[in-house]
C-alpha cells in the first residue's frame, strides 16, 4: 500500500494582489485565498500514484483555522485525510520554524503509518523562498529531489522512485530510495476536476487539528516567533530596471560597436570580474 | 462510492444559489429535509450582479430575526424616486424622503450581491442545507413516466437524485427550456441588458454630493430622459456606504438593432452635466453587465411539472418598472419550498401535487402584480416618449415656471404648453397618460 504525504499551504491569490504604495505591504483585504498552485499540482501527482498503486494520501498544513478550506479542497482533489497544524504559538514562523514543525508532524505520522513519498510544492507563491521542502528533508534525513517535472516510477517492491527534474540546462533523471521527498513543478500533474462524490465528501470534511498540547511533540524553543531567527526589516517594490544604453551598429559599424560595447563593459568592471580582463 | 447501489440522494435539490435558490434551500432545510444547493460559481452569487436594493419585507418573511444576524447591507434607502435628465443638461428630481422611508429597519437596503448572496447562502447552510459549489447542473434525470427524479451535473459520477428539484437558475433559463416548461430561448425583445459601474468615493463626499446627512441615509433613484438615447430603457443611481452604483438597462433588441456599444452609452450617461459632478474623482471599482427578464407575465414559463418547480428570474418574475426582482425571487423560492415540504408530507411529487405552487403564487403579490403589469413591457416598446419627450418636457416646464422672464404669465403658460405640443400632440399626450394608466393597472 502506497502512502503519500503532501504539505500544502494556503496563499493569497497573487494574480490580483496590490502593494500599498505607502507602506510597501501587501493589501490582503479582499484578496481571495487559494491553495498554493504548486502544492495543488503536487497533490494531483500524489493522487494519481495512489490510484495506480492503491493506498492513500494524507495532507498537512500549518496555519490558522481559515486553512480548513484549503484542506477541504485537498480532500476534494482526492486526499483521504488532512491535518491542520494550528496553534497561536506557531504564528510568525519563518522557514526554519515552519520546517521544524512540519518535520515533527511528518515524523509522528510516519511512525504510526509509514510514508513512502513526501510531496512539497516547488515554492509558495507568497513567501517564495523554496526553503521549506529542503528544510524538512534535512531534518528528517530524507533524500530530496527538487524541481520535479515528472515521476517516472514509484516501485514499492524495490523501494525506489525515479523522477525527472528540471535544471536550467537540461532534464535530469534521478533515482532515490524510499522514503523520499520531492518538491514539484506544475508540470508534475494536471489538477483534476473532481468527481462529485469527492467534492461532497470534502464539503463535510473536518480535519484533525494538531496543537502544541494535543501532540506534545514540539519544543517551544523551535516554534513560532521564538524559533524564527529571520527578521523582515522592510518590504518594498523593486524599481523597474532602467533601459540600457543603445549602441547602434548601423551608424558606427559593427566593429566599432563591438569595441565600444567591450570597452564600456570593461570600464564598468564587468569583464574583469568574469574573465579577469580582456586584454 | 456512487456505484449503482450507492447513488447520491437528497430529499430535495435546488439549482442555483442566488436569492431564490438559497431561500428555497433554507426553508426546506429548516423543515428537516436533506437539501443539496448546487451552484455553478466558486461561491454563492459570485457571478450575480444587480443595481440595486434588496427589499426587507421578503427577507423578514423568511428570516424574522434577520437584523440580529447582521446582514451585509450597505445604506438603507431613505430617499427614492425619479430623476429626469434633459438634453440641455437639466435634472428634475422627484424623490421622496423620510416618512415611510424613515422606518427602521428600512423597506430596502443597498447591497453588493457578491457579498449579500454569500451571506444569504450561509443562512441556508446554517439550517443544514449542503451548498455544492463549482458544479453546473446540465440536465435532468427522469423516470419512465417522465417525472423528474434528479439532475446530472458536469462532474464525473455527477448524478444526484431527489424526488423534487427547484430550478432557480436565473435569467438564462436553459434548464427550464430543457424541461419543456417554455418553448423558446430568451428573446432580445424581452430581456434588458443592464450595465453599470461601481465608483468608489469617500463617505463624506457621497453625503455632501447627494445631500445625505450621514451614512445611515441613502438614495435609490430611477433615472429617465437623456439616458437611453430615446429608446426603451431606464437608468439608476444607488448610493452605497463608500461607493456609488450607476448604470442603465436597455432592451437587448435595441442594443442589437442600433449596434450600440453598452460602454459608450453608459459613458455618455455618466458625462451628463448633472451626473458627472456626482462621481467626479471617484475610482472605478467594477464594471459589469447582466440581463434582466422583462417579458413579464406573457413570457413566464409553466411553473411546475412532475418533480420540478421554477422560481425567480428563471420564471421571469421581475417587475421592471419598480426594480422588483429580489423580493419576487425570495418569496417565490419560499413558496416553492413550502410546496416541496407539503409534497414530502404527502409523499406525492406529481405535477398535480406541485400545482399548489402556482396556487400559492396567485395568492401573493407575485402573480397578482405580474398579471396586472402584463401589458407593461409592450407599452414601453410602443411609447418611447416616456423615455425621452416627457422627461424633457418636465425639465423644460419647471425651468420656465421657476424663471422670471418679465413676461405675462399667460404667455409663460402658452410657452409651456408649446413645449409639450412641440414634443407630442396634445390629444396623443392625453392618450399616452391613459395607456400608461391602463398598462400599470392592467386594464
Ligand atoms: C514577503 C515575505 C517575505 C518573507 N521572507 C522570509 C524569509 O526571507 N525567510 C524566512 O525564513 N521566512 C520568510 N517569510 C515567512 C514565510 O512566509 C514562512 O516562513 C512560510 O511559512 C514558509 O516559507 P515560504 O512561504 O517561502 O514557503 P516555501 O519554502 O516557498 O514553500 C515550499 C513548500 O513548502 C510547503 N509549505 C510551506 N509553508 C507551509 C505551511 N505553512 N504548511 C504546510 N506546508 C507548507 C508547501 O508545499 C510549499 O509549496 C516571508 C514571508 C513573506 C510574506
Ligand atoms: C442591473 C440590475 C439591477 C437590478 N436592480 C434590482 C433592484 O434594485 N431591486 C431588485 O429587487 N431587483 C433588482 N434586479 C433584479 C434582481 O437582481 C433579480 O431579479 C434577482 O437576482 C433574481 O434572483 P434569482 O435567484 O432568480 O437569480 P440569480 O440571482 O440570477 O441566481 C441564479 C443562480 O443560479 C446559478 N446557476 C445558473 N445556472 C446554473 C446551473 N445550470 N447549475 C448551477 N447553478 C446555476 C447562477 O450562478 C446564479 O448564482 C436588478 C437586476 C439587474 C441586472
Amino acid at each position: 500500500m502506497f502512502h503519500a504525504l503532501v504539505a500544502i499551504k494556503q496563499v493569497p491569490d497573487t494574480t490580483n494582489i496590490r502593494i500599498d504604495p505607502e507602506t510597501g505591504n501587501l493589501v490582503r483585504e479582499g484578496v481571495p485565498a487559494i491553495m498554493n498552485p504548486y502544492d495543488a499540482h503536487a497533490l494531483a501527482s500524489a493522487v494519481e500514484w495512489k490510484r495506480k498503486l492503491g493506498g492513500k494520501v494524507t495532507v498537512v498544513s500549518m496555519g490558522p483555522a481559515s486553512f480548513t478550506v484549503t484542506i477541504r479542497e485537498a480532500v476534494e482533489l482526492g486526499a483521504d485525510a488532512g491535518y491542520l497544524i494550528s496553534d497561536r504559538k506557531f504564528a510568525g514562523a519563518d522557514t526554519l520554524a515552519t520546517s521544524y514543525v512540519l518535520a515533527a508532524v511528518i515524523q509522528s505520522i510516519h511512525e504510526k503509518d509509514p510514508i513512502d513519498v513526501v510531496f512539497f510544492g516547488k515554492q509558495a507563491i507568497d513567501g517564495d523562498t523554496a526553503q521549506v521542502g529542503p528544510g524538512v528533508a534535512v531534518r528528517l534525513d530524507l533524500p530530496i529531489i527538487t524541481y520535479a517535472v515528472k515521476i517516472r516510477d514509484i516501485n514499492l517492491a524495490k523501494r525506489h522512485i525515479v523522477v525527472e527534474r528540471k535544471t536550467e540546462r537540461w532534464t535530469e533523471v534521478v533515482e532515490a530510495p524510499l522514503p523520499a521527498l520531492v518538491t514539484c513543478e506544475k508540470e508534475i500533474a494536471e489538477v483534476p476536476f473532481a468527481p462529485l462524490p469527492d467534492l461532497i465528501r470534502s464539503l463535510r470534511y473536518e480535519p484533525e487539528v494538531l496543537t502544541m498540547e494535543s501532540t506534545g511533540i514540539f519544543d517551544a524553543e523551535h516554534v513560532g516567533v521564538r524559533g524564527s531567527p529571520t527578521v523582515v526589516f522592510k518590504m518594498g517594490t523593486p524599481p523597474l530596471p532602467e533601459a540600457g544604453e543603445k549602441i547602434n551598429s548601423r551608424e558606427i559599424g559593427v566593429e566599432a560597436a563591438v569595441a565600444t560595447a567591450f570597452a564600456k563593459a570593461d570600464a564598468a568592471g564587468i569583464l574583469s570580474s568574469v574573465l579577469g580582463g580582456v586584454k | 462510492m456512487n456505484t449503482q447501489d450507492e447513488k447520491i440522494r437528497f430529499d430535495a435539490i435546488v439549482v442555483g444559489a442566488g436569492l431564490a435558490g438559497s431561500t428555497a434551500a433554507m426553508m426546506m432545510a429548516r423543515a428537516g429535509l436533506n437539501v443539496a444547493l448546487i451552484e455553478r460559481g466558486q461561491k454563492a452569487g459570485g457571478k450575480n450582479y444587480f443595481g440595486g436594493a434588496i427589499y426587507t419585507h421578503a427577507i423578514g418573511e423568511v428570516l424574522p430575526d434577520f437584523m440580529d444576524r447582521k446582514p451585509p447591507f450597505e445604506r438603507p434607502v431613505t430617499e427614492a424616486g425619479f430623476w429626469m435628465l434633459s438634453k440641455d443638461g437639466g435634472l428634475t428630481k422627484m424623490t421622496v424622503q423620510g416618512g415611510k422611508l424613515g422606518a427602521e429597519p428600512a423597506d430596502a437596503y443597498m447591497a453588493s450581491r457578491a457579498v449579500f448572496d454569500v451571506w444569504w447562502a450561509e443562512q441556508a447552510q446554517r439550517e443544514g442545507a449542503l451548498l455544492i459549489p463549482k458544479t453546473s447542473v446540465v440536465d435532468f434525470i427522469r423516470d419512465s413516466a417522465g417525472q423528474v427524479i434528479g439532475v446530472s451535473t458536469d462532474r464525473a459520477q455527477g448524478d444526484v437524485y431527489a424526488p423534487v428539484v427547484i430550478i432557480c437558475e436565473g435569467v438564462n433559463n436553459l434548464l427550464t427550456q430543457k424541461l419543456g416548461l417554455i418553448d423558446h430561448d430568451l428573446e432580445p425583445a424581452h430581456v434588458a441588458l443592464a450595465f453599470k459601474q461601481v465608483i468608489a468615493l469617500p463617505m463624506d463626499t457621497i453625503n455632501a454630493r447627494f445631500g445625505l446627512p450621514d451614512e445611515k441615509h441613502g438614495l435609490a433613484a430611477s433615472v429617465l430622459g437623456d439616458v437611453s438615447l430615446g429608446l426603451p430603457g431606464m437608468g439608476f443611481v444607488y448610493t452605497n456606504n463608500t461607493s456609488v452604483s450607476v448604470g442603465l438597462g436597455m432592451m437587448l433588441d435595441a442594443v442589437v438593432e442600433y449596434r450600440l456599444k453598452p460602454y459608450e452609452v453608459l459613458q455618455r450617461y455618466l458625462r451628463h452635466p448633472a451626473i458627472a459632478p456626482l462621481i467626479k474623482g471617484g475610482q472605478l471599482m467594477e464594471y459589469g453587465a447582466h440581463l434582466i427578464p422583462e417579458g413579464g407575465y406573457r413570457d413566464m414559463p409553466k411553473l411546475y411539472t412532475g418533480g420540478a418547480m421554477v422560481a425567480g428570474d428563471a420564471a421571469s418574475m421581475v417587475n421592471a418598472l419598480h426594480w422588483e426582482g429580489t423580493n419576487m425571487a425570495i418569496v417565490a423560492g419560499k413558496l416553492a419550498a413550502e410546496t416541496a415540504i407539503e409534497a414530502h408530507k404527502q409523499g406525492d411529487f406529481s405535477a398535480q401535487a406541485l400545482s399548489q405552487y402556482e396556487a400559492r403564487l396567485k395568492d401573493r403579490f407575485i402573480l397578482k402584480d405580474m398579471k396586472q403589469y402584463r401589458n407593461f413591457a409592450r407599452f414601453l416598446e410602443t411609447h418611447p416618449e416616456f423615455m425621452d419627450a416627457y422627461p424633457g418636457f418636465i425639465n423644460d416646464a419647471l425651468g420656465q415656471f421657476f424663471s422670471a422672464y418679465g413676461m405675462p404669465k399667460k404667455t409663460l403658460f402658452k410657452n409651456i404648453l408649446g413645449s409639450l405640443t412641440s414634443r407630442r400632440q396634445l390629444f396623443k399626450a392625453v392618450g399616452d397618460m391613459l395607456s400608461m394608466g391602463r398598462a400599470v393597472m392592467g386594464w
